[in-house]
């Protein structure tokens, strides 16, 4: 009897300590994806970047760390050093300050561990992002629709609100946009396209717009371009201040500005790049595949990427049928495994 | 101390009537401002035209009642307010809510300017009740500001066809609908401030502590006071804004600063107190407003316009140290 009382009271103790060990072994089996958030307060996407990772990492299965880069390159450089002390299995980032990004790579690769990185490319990063050249030229080529059937191609000016501080994107989407103007009404002359810095911020751009337009006193039919919609917002400000909006057309990206209750009437149309739904392209093309054994070779060049996001061309009247961020969130995380934003809310698909 | 002793030992007190003079620092000022326009007119002869002045109007607008307040701040002894971006941003989201909650104009401006006082007032009761250095607390505040701001919302905007809206792209005799309020401002201050028991008082403040200590004028009053209706013309400068700006996040005034600032110091209003001219700020606001859009038109681009304003700031801040060595005895 004694010796049943022992064997008992031994199992009992001995219970938690083995399930203990299976649960820890369980977790080490179970898949680990980070993520760092871009961190930036200016933007609800970077927030809705990490709710749809998080979401698809709990649809998989997988277990899940999510960290803030704080919109500072030290801190995503620290985050990185905290996924490999985690134990991940592979790393999502948007780093928005992009100097720590060669180092952020030294460590993951000494770690073993594949990272993905968004928007910004990183030779030791897979690519995933959005075509900026393609979805400059895709508004640019709408915008010239419009100027050769309002104006037979022949606008008084070309206008580019440049963001010199987004670097290369800055290039590509406003020189995009000039190519794609270009496409369609090749006979404009070189001197009709003039450009000012409006730093990608409606309120900042007001001041410089006023000083062209000022500068070009004669200009009537003028269509706009730039790096977002707040650039080229600041441009038709100005002109609606200065008295010359009834002929000025302008097209954006980001499509920040072309849905709700407040779109300007100018802003004939923009391009949406549904950030929030990058996850579904980076899990598709890369993480799912590492978490199956199967990690991708590496592409990191933006031109050659892991995984392209498609750009989506809309009009202002194609844009009133685009839900809002938020649900499109809830929509996309409904979707079928793979659906991207794209296929669910482009009304250009194709 | 006694108030004999302390009339015995304090330097002299600077006069409670605002000099007129500053008279050669307007002539100054007119002259550089001419010779800008006629060298941008000879080589472009279309910027003598309507909408020059009317792009060179608006940006004096803003500037210009932001620079009140800071003159404001400057003649009192305060040195500067560093928390003017936070402050206009905030009363700008004050005023696009009171527009989209359908609420009349004057409430929206209303709103606007008690925002502003508010924000001055906390600014004063920092640097009032723990005795800090107005400047680094003024910094302070607009980080926090800022920060706080960025919490809130991301971007507003006046909805469009609102009356604040409207009112942002109106002109009146040939000049936008903004500017006119700012000269009034402009005009009324520089009229009332040596002339009403406040304005003595700021400036005596200004000029000599000690000396207005002696007189019986509250420091800690006027100081509260000061800030108080400087941020009135932050919330007010924060309607022009909102009107005007499009849509904006809490980073967007940043750039405002340092045009305030030497417009300030080129008007000759000292910061560290007690003298300067409010009516000198039309020419500097002016000049300054003039700048880049002279630059655009010798087809220079906007990153010139920095250095410019670097290297003006530069000449002004060292003016202003001048002033302030030639009175040291």
């Amino acid at each position: 009897m004694r010796n049943f009382t022992r064997v008992a009271a031994v199992m009992a103790l001995a219970t938690p300590a083995v399930l203990g060990f299976v649960g820890i072994a369980e977790a080490q089996d179970k898949f680990k994806l980070g993520m760092a958030v871009g961190g930036n307060t200016c933007c609800e996407w970077m927030k809705a970047q990490g709710d749809v990772a998080r979401a698809i990492a709990e649809q998989n299965g997988w277990d899940y760390v999510e960290l803030s880069n704080n919109n500072d390159p030290a801190t995503a450089l620290k985050n990185a050093q905290i996924f490999v002390q985690e134990g991940v299995d592979a790393v999502i980032q948007f780093n928005g300050q992009p100097s720590s990004n060669p180092a952020i790579s030294a460590v993951m690769k000494q770690a073993g561990i594949p990272i993905v990185t968004y928007d910004i490319a990183d030779p030791g990063m897979y690519f995933v992002g959005i075509d900026n050249l393609g979805a400059g030229i895709a508004g640019g080529e709408a915008l010239g629709q419009i100027i050769k059937e309002k104006w037979n191609c022949e606008p008084d000016l070309v206008i580019s609100s440049e963001g010199a501080g987004a670097g290369i994107v800055n290039e590509w989407r406003t020189g995009g946009m000039r190519t794609g103007v270009k496409n369609i009404c090749p006979d404009i002359p070189d001197e009709k396209y003039v450009s000012f810095e409006g730093s990608g911020d409606a309120a900042v751009a007001l001041q410089p717009a006023r000083d062209l337009l000022a500068a070009n006193p004669n200009a009537v039919k003028m269509a706009v371009v730039g790096i977002n919609d707040g650039g080229v917002l600041g441009l038709i400000n100005a002109a609606e201040q200065l008295g010359r909006a009834d002929e000025v057309i302008g097209w954006g990206q980001d499509g920040a500005f072309i849905t709700g209750d407040n779109v300007n009437p100018h802003l004939v149309g923009s391009v949406f790049y549904f950030l929030e739904g990058y996850a579904v392209y980076a899990v598709r093309d890369v993480i799912k595949p590492v978490a199956d054994g199967n990690t991708p070779p590496l592409k990191a060049d933006a031109g050659d990427p892991a995984s392209k996001v498609q750009p989506c061309p809309v009009t202002a009247e194609q844009a009133k049928g685009v839900p809002d961020m938020p649900e499109r969130v809830t929509q996309l995380l409904a979707a079928p495994a793979g659906t991207t934003a794209y296929d669910l809310f482009c009304p250009n698909k194709g | 101390m006694s108030v004999n002793q302390a009339l015995d030992t304090a330097p002299a007190a600077a006069p409670l009537k605002v000099r007129f003079g500053g008279l050669g620092t307007g002539l100054i000022l007119a002259a550089v401002w001419i010779a800008l326009i006629v060298a941008t007119g000879l080589y472009r002869p279309d910027f003598f035209a309507q909408q020059t002045l009317l792009a060179v109007a608006f940006t004096m607008s803003i500037v210009g009642v932001l620079a009140i307040g800071q003159g404001i701040i400057g003649m009192s002894g305060s040195f500067i307010d560093l928390s003017q971006p936070a402050g206009l941003i905030g009363a700008s989201l004050v005023a696009v809510r009171l527009s989209e909650a359908g609420l009349p104009f004057p409430i929206v401006i209303l709103g606007a300017i008690l925002t502003g006082m508010l924000w001055g007032g906390f600014n004063a009761l920092i640097i009032v009740f723990a005795k800090l250095n107005p400047v680094i607390v003024t910094l302070a505040t607009n980080f926090i500001g800022l920060a706080a701001l960025y919490l809130v919302f991301q971007l507003a905007q006046v909805p469009l066809n609102s009356d604040i809206y409207v009112f942002g792209r109106q002109s009146w005799l040939g000049l936008p609908a903004i500017f006119w309020p700012m000269l009034a401002l402009v005009l009324i201050v520089g009229f009332l401030a040596p002339r009403t028991r406040y304005g003595r008082r700021m400036i005596a403040v200004g000029g000599n502590r000690a000396a207005a200590k002696a007189r019986g004028i509250s420091l800690r009053a006027t100081r509260f006071a000061t800030f108080i209706i400087a941020g009135g013309f932050v919330g007010f400068a924060a309607v022009l804004f909102a009107g005007t700006a499009g849509p904006f996040n809490p980073s967007s005034a940043n750039t405002l600063q340092l045009n305030i600032i030497a417009g300030v110091i080129l008007a000759g209003i000292s910061l560290s107190g007690g003298r300067g001219n409010f009516w000198m700020l039309l020419l500097s606001i002016g000049f300054l407003s003039t700048i880049p859009t002279s630059l655009v038109f010798f087809g220079l681009s906007s990153d010139t316009q920095s250095i410019f304003q670097g290297i003006i700031l530069i000449i002004a801040v060292s003016i202003d140290g001048y002033r302030a060595l030639r009175r040291t005895p």
